[in-house]
């Protein structure tokens, strides 16, 4: 057995789709790199990498408990590392934990059917750069997209801040949605500017949306979504929320639970809500969307900086 | 010797390491090993060597070792600061 390689062609990617799948994995096609270990003219293991995320791990029969995993990972991370990734992340059943902790990489959470482990800079990195704003107390949390950030956020921010020493406004970082993370979390802060106990800071890696959680490991796509909320519910647990002292999360009402939910702030008898507003937005009412987002937000919004995302959303509206 | 860029080198196979070496104003050593309770200040020893014998004493050195034995952390380590070290 030679060691691992990148594979290019469509036949060796066929073939790695077809280890993949009689392992009892689904393929997903948003790999930015399959790597295969060959025996011969055969092959005997593969793995992904999609962003930061590894991926679609698949040994045959014949090489499981030798060290293919390493191999594969080897090659992985040092593409990921070319790629310019410092942290990866791989999304296994729990029973394959072990074998990657082997690796030295580190248990983030496991839940049901799905364990989150990371390797390199992680969690560690993250706490460092946050150190200053780690304040005791019994302090809360909210998580929040903002795209963009409304009235409704604020409502919930106030009457969150109100109720703990301090309040932590996670922005999540990742970028899948229409308003950037940079304008999101800047007006995130200047909308809360106002609020003395309230610090806006953002998820890193650490908080699992529908798009980055993989599924190809979950025998039932339907279950999915519902471990995906659980999943990401317990991560922010288990890695967010105890260096910050967060002994309470907040949310508007839906229907989570293991958490403290606050009304969601009405006006004109419907709740307000960023998709409410990106519909708005779409049509280009920008006046109507004004009663239902702070200044700061308005502000962003009238100005050059956001033509491109109004064009987006209006294109949005049209298809 | 001066550390002018990232480099790595190693990989995360069985009794290997991988290394990565990175420009820094101080001197850095983050260990991550499978024997890293029993051997950590035995890696750390090993890893000044190289360190000491090319004249390195600002980077950021960071290891992920797998039960590698002496002389593969010291040729390891001795790859990676000669690559980051390259002009």
């Amino acid at each position: 057995m030679t060691g691992a390689v990148p594979l290019l062609s469509e036949r060796d990617r066929l073939e790695a789709r077809k280890l993949i799948e009689s392992e009892g994995l689904r393929f997903e096609t948003d790999a930015d790199d399959i790597v295969g270990l060959y025996e011969g003219e055969r092959l005997v293991a593969t793995g992904s990498r999609a962003g930061y995320v590894l991926k679609m791990l698949a040994i045959a029969p014949s090489q499981q408990g030798g060290d293919a995993l390493g191999e594969l990972v080897t090659l992985l991370m040092q593409r990921g590392m070319d790629a310019g990734h410092e942290t990866f992340f791989v999304y296994t059943r729990p029973e394959h934990a072990p074998s990657f902790e082997r690796l030295n990489f580190r248990l983030l959470v496991t839940h049901g059917m799905a364990a989150l482990l990371e390797i390199g800079l992680g969690i560690r990195e993250y706490l460092d750069t946050h150190r200053a704003l780690v304040r005791p107390g019994r302090n809360g949390a909210i998580v929040v997209n903002a795209n963009p950030f409304t009235l409704g956020h604020l409502h919930l921010a106030e009457t969150a801040a109100r109720r703990v020493d301090h309040l932590y406004l996670f922005v999540v970082r990742e970028d899948r949605s229409v308003f950037p993370f940079a304008a999101r979390l800047r007006l995130a802060r200047e909308a809360t500017a106002h609020l003395p106990n309230v610090l806006v800071l953002e998820t890193s890696r650490y908080a699992v949306s529908a798009g980055t959680f993989p599924s190809y490991f979950l025998k039932r796509l339907d279950d999915a979504a519902l471990l995906q909320m659980q999943f990401d519910v317990r991560l922010f647990g288990s890695v967010l929320a105890p260096p910050f002292s967060v002994r309470a999360r907040f949310v508007g009402d839906e229907p989570y639970c293991a958490t403290t939910q606050i009304p969601r702030l009405a006006h004109g008898g419907a709740a307000i809500s960023a998709s409410r507003v990106r519909e708005c937005l779409g049509r280009g009412d920008l006046d109507r969307v004004a009663s239902w987002v702070p200044p700061a937000t308005m502000a962003f919004l009238r100005s050059p900086a956001a033509d491109a995302i109004m064009r987006c959303l209006a294109g949005a509206g049209e298809g | 010797m001066q550390i002018r860029r990232k480099a790595t080198a190693g990989t995360s196979q069985s009794s290997d390491l991988m290394v990565v070496v990175e420009p820094s104003d101080t001197l850095q050593i983050e260990i991550e090993s499978t024997v890293k309770k029993q051997y950590e200040h035995l890696i750390r020893a090993r890893i000044q060597e190289p360190l000491g014998r090319l004249g390195v004493t600002a980077a950021r050195i960071r290891v992920n070792d797998r039960g590698a034995l002496d002389y593969a952390i010291d040729a390891r380590v001795e790859t990676a600061l000669r690559r980051a070290a390259e002009e």
